[in-house]
């Protein structure tokens, strides 16, 4: 079974007495531990369906099925259960909580979990820090960080409370294109070593080259969706 | 614990704007405990100056005379035999009493007139009710059979009067028929008590009942006792005691006095102007959670897709709030504490302060205020401060944690 299953899904958006379509109709299926990139221009939909797919809104039609969970039924309780315990988030632009150091940043994640002792929470959060590269820099603040630095304590958030699905809405956006391949390598090593999915919005042809999977959406619809080889995926 | 910590560190970020909105609280708790100890007080001062120049601890009476005081009519008097028959000594903490016979009249110096109370006592007695011995400015008490007065000096100075010169007190006796009672003026006092300082005239108390055609009678006894606390039991005691002599007599305790009974109203309505006071801060509370949530848009939007719940959320403001709860009354307890300190140890000289006879106020008080303790007043004051901050929150709080967290992220 797929960890997340798409049939028909649609999102139109009522700005006054008109109805804007972002989404027309996606069917999409992503195994577990998947490297996916959704790719577009501007304005086609992706980030729209990163949200729909993230628990953070509803679709107007269709159904959205995660690891065996119809999510249209969940009220936002519900919603908020599955981040928490499902869903890791990286934003283009870090979003780190800037009174917390690196090692607080990610500590909060897991913490939400309540599932750890003092001893194994404290153990797990270095050694994410650790694997994302900050070995050393856990006790510093946000403004103390490089974009770089920061983009990896967003990836260690993401991940520390081993989600089945991390979303990526253009991680790289903000970052020069070395630190691009830095924090991507990041991304590949821990999807390699954890087996976590990952799926990440981009409009950099550099930054398509590490996924394993390809997603092209135009004007609210899959137009392409092939693996890295060249073959085509089937709905 | 980790969203409480996350609310402390919260207030460390803005720390003029947490600073300035707790010290709108501690100023507010400051005020309160300031106040309140000053009315405090105040109130005992008053207290003290009304039991000791006017009511005593207790005051027997006939009821129906005590109905019509403040006419200070001449009906419904005790015949002093009557009281002579009762022990008054054998009654808990007694100290003294004193016969007293009070009417009105006109204080005419022989250009001008003023209205005055008159009251006829006997000056051992007196003396030992009321600690006036040490309050004369010129002159002495007067003895029994002497035509003289004793007045305050205030009263002097508005007539021009000096010791050994001669008044007239223009009076109407029982019968309704005018009268005079010519005297010379023997001492002039100054008490911490207005109504002495301003109106009143004391007589000797036989040349009164004369002057008055009252006979042997008095309109009521004032009663010391060694301590006010003392008044309850001790009005019981004489009540049983007079019910053997006088079926119409009673005994009324000096927080009977209406006076006293207002003063504690106009304390309670002290009590809520401060409570507004105190909800100013609850609005600077409510716009600081509304402006923080504004500046942390994307913040709450992230948290809500790391999977916080609204109530988690709302739960963080509010622990914001109540920090700044606690540190505004903190900070107002400990200045509060050190103005009463100051307050109860040196007092305040307002009279100084404003260069102006504060009795002519109608304010009890010669020379400094003192401040009294009041612990109720501290903690009622910090649990209200800190309990609006938590409640003035929560709205605001839920306002946030409401944001569609799409929009809370892309929130610029």
């Amino acid at each position: 079974m797929a960890l997340l299953e798409l049939r028909g899904v649609a999102k139109v958006y009522q700005q006054g007495r008109i109805a804007v379509p972002a989404l027309r109709g996606i069917d999409l299926e992503v195994e577990a531990g998947e490297f996916v990139a959704i790719f577009g221009p501007s304005g086609s939909g992706k980030t729209t369906l990163l949200n729909l797919i993230g628990c953070l809104d509803k679709p107007t039609a269709g159904t959205l099925v995660f690891d065996g969970v119809e999510l249209i039924g969940l009220d936002q309780k519900g919603l908020a259960k599955v981040r928490r315990e499902n869903i890791g988030f990286i934003f283009q632009s870090y979003n780190l909580i800037p009174v917390l150091t690196a090692y607080e940043n990610v500590e909060f994640a897991i913490r939400l979990l309540n599932r750890h002792d003092k001893r194994e929470l404290r153990e797990r959060v270095m050694e994410m820090l650790a694997a994302v590269g900050l070995e050393g820099l856990e006790n510093r603040k946000p403004n103390e960080l490089s974009g770089g630095q920061k983009q990896r304590v967003a990836i260690a958030r993401a991940l520390v409370k081993e989600p089945k699905l991390v979303l990526a809405d253009e991680p790289t956006a903000n970052l020069d294109s070395k630190t691009s391949e830095e924090v991507l390598e990041v991304m590949v090593k821990m999807n390699k070593e954890l087996g976590t999915t990952f799926i990440f919005s981009t409009h950099d042809p550099r930054v398509m080259e590490y996924a394993a999977r390809l997603v092209e959406i135009r004007d609210g619809l899959i137009s392409s969706d092939r693996r890295r080889d060249g073959a085509v995926v089937s709905h | 614990m980790f969203l409480t910590k996350l609310a402390f560190k919260n207030l460390a970020r803005h720390r003029t704007r947490t600073l300035a909105v707790g010290l709108i609280i501690a100023f507010a708790v400051f005020f309160y405990i300031m106040y309140d100890s000053l009315m405090a007080g105040m109130n005992e001062m008053s207290y003290e100056a009304i039991i000791d120049y006017e009511t005593g601890h207790l005051q027997i009476a006939a009821s129906a005379y005590w109905e019509e005081e403040e006419k200070l009519p001449l009906d419904h008097l005790i015949p002093l035999d009557l009281l002579r028959m009762t022990s008054l000594a054998e009654v808990q903490g007694y100290q003294g009493s004193s016969a007293e016979l009070s009417f009105q009249a006109r204080l005419n110096n022989g250009i001008n007139e003023l209205p005055v109370v008159g009251r006829g006592v006997v000056p051992e007695e007196l003396m030992s009710v009321f600690p006036l011995s040490d309050k004369f400015v010129e002159g002495k008490m007067f003895a029994l059979g002497e035509h003289k007065v004793v007045m305050g000096k205030r009263l002097a100075d508005l007539l021009d009067l000096d010791i050994g010169d001669f008044v007239t007190l223009l009076v109407r006796d029982k019968h309704s028929t005018f009268n005079t009672i010519e005297a010379e003026v023997s001492g002039l006092v100054h008490t911490i008590n207005p109504n002495v300082n301003n109106f009143v005239v004391y007589v000797p108390l036989d040349i009164a009942q004369e002057a008055l055609a009252v006979g042997d009678a008095v309109s009521k006894v004032v009663v010391r006792l060694e301590r006010k606390e003392q008044a309850p039991l001790a009005s019981a005691q004489l009540e049983d005691k007079l019910r053997a002599v006088a079926a119409d007599l009673a005994v009324y305790k000096w927080d009977d006095v209406d006076a006293i009974s207002f003063s504690r109203y106009a304390a309670a309505e002290n009590r809520i102007i401060l409570g507004i006071i105190l909800l100013i801060a609850g609005i600077a509370i409510i716009n600081t959670v509304i402006l923080a949530a504004l500046e942390r848009m994307r913040e709450i939007g992230t948290m809500k897709a790391m999977g916080l719940e609204v109530r988690e959320i709302v739960y963080l403001f509010v622990m914001e709030s109540t920090g700044i709860g606690l540190l505004g009354g903190l900070i107002g307890v400990v200045l509060g504490a050190l103005e009463v300190w100051y307050m109860v140890r040196h007092g305040i000289d307002f009279a100084a302060l404003v260069q102006l006879d504060m009795t002519s106020f109608g304010v009890p008080v010669v020379g400094r205020i003192y401040g009294k303790w009041n612990p109720n007043a501290f903690i009622t004051v910090f649990a209200f401060a800190v309990a609006v901050s938590f409640l003035s929150s929560i709205l605001p709080g839920y306002w946030a944690a409401a944001k569609d967290p799409i929009q809370a992220i892309q929130h610029r």
